[in-house]
């Protein structure tokens, strides 16, 4: 029990809309953000969490279709541990002569890319995808696949990303029925994509990244903007 | 009244999650999917966007579940927690777009359902002795994921006016329970 402290009531009122759901999307998020560094303001959400949750006993259940399952399973299938395991890469973010690379110097800068690569014994690329800014064409990152079974990200520079909203990387073959979740990416952040639980990468396979809420898009599908889009170029 | 079932052990699953073990979050998705998508369907009231946030919530579950505190609640309520705050995140991100649509929802004065099926809870007792109109407001606020502007324009009541009533009925709420 709180009494008298304004600070604790602000917050405990905080906490309670939070949990009711009454709290504007922007609000919404800048709490769930503090939830994860603020353990006074978890404990009220908890307690709240505790305090309303035989009102959800009102619902019926409702049988989900037979699909339903299967999906969650295709997607267990193909989860990615880039997001949670992604680390940044020091020594690339060091190279800032990268960060501004104009589209033109970026194809030769890919050029020796593919030619040291393809001159070292060490595993060679097979596919290229420039990921480029839908209005103006300008490039912001580069996948790299040099094996069948993880795919590198690689910023060109520093995305601007809203407050409250994050990256996520999408891929989809033309066969597919759909976009297929990657990971949630930061804005600069170099990460390796495992690759292995999806089929092997085809040309003109279309890699995207989109803008969505703090923890991803809520549909399992791209939901928000695409902020930079390009397709797989085979480069042998 | 708890969100613990007796016969199943919703936190020993959700270890086995933790640990990796596909059959145990089956197990959890086949005593829960139901309610879970119950929940979900009667918040973003549609049953495709429902499957879509009950699929999220596993994926969040599973990825989740070592996550998971015992200490700050049952594994039921966390799955809920989860589910739940999944199918508000879509509702306010959507809440610019739909502002203006009139959503086929129910009359904010009914609150007869609350008697027979939440009987005997502390809850109850302290949402009973707030206004039938304010209990309302919190009760389909929580259930049905109204937003302030849903409640003021079912009640034709000025936004500031119905924030003030969501706020002191909440604190009037905590001070009851505790």
């Amino acid at each position: 029990m709180t009494s008298g402290d304004g600070k604790d009531h602000d917050l405990d009122a905080q906490a309670a809309e939070y949990v009711l759901g009454t709290l504007p999307s922007e609000q919404r998020q800048a709490l769930a953000r503090r939830l994860q560094h603020e353990p006074a303001l978890r404990a009220a959400v908890d307690a709240w969490e505790r305090r309303l949750q035989p009102l959800q006993e009102l619902t019926p259940a409702q049988l989900p279709s037979d699909y339903l399952w299967q999906r969650i399973e295709r997607s267990l299938d193909g989860l990615s541990p880039a997001a949670a395991i992604a680390t940044p890469s020091r020594w690339w973010q060091r190279a800032t002569p990268w960060r501004w690379t104009t589209a033109a110097g970026l194809a030769a800068s890919l050029f020796m890319a593919v030619v040291l690569w393809r001159e070292a014994p060490a595993p060679v690329p097979t596919y290229l995808v420039v990921l480029v800014a839908p209005q103006d064409q300008a490039p912001g990152w580069v996948v790299q696949a040099s094996s069948p079974r993880s795919a590198q990200l690689i910023p060109l520079g520093m995305a601007e990303v809203p407050a409250g909203k994050t990256l996520q990387f999408w891929t989809k073959a033309d066969g597919w029925s759909g976009p297929v979740s990657l990971g949630l990416i930061k804005p600069g952040e170099r990460v390796e994509v495992p690759l292995e639980t999806l089929p092997p990468l085809e040309d003109n396979q279309l890699f995207e990244l989109t803008l969505e809420g703090p923890s991803g898009s809520p549909t399992g599908k791209p939901s928000g903007p695409i902020q930079f889009i390009g397709r797989a170029v085979k480069v042998l | 009244m708890t969100l613990s079932a007796p016969a199943f052990d919703y936190e020993d699953h959700l270890a086995a999650c933790a640990r990796g073990d596909r059959q145990a979050l089956r197990r959890l998705y086949d005593v829960e999917g139901p309610r879970l998508l119950g929940v979900a369907r009667r918040l973003v009231k549609d049953t495709a966007l429902a499957e879509d946030v009950v699929h999220d919530a596993f994926i969040r579950i599973w990825t989740r579940a070592a996550t998971f505190d015992p200490a700050r609640g049952s594994g039921r309520g966390w799955m809920f927690s989860i589910t739940r705050h999944l199918a508000l995140d879509f509702l306010r991100s959507q809440e610019r777009d739909v502002e203006l649509d009139e959503r086929n929802e129910p009359a904010l004065t009914d609150t007869g359902e609350l008697d027979g099926l939440l009987h005997g809870a502390r809850l109850t007792q302290c949402l009973d002795q707030l206004e039938p109109l304010r209990r309302a407001c919190l009760v389909h606020a929580y259930v049905d994921g109204y937003s302030h502007a849903e409640i003021a324009r079912k009640l034709d009541s000025p936004l500031g006016t119905v924030k003030a009533w969501v706020k002191r009925s909440l604190a009037a709420l905590r001070e009851c329970m505790g």
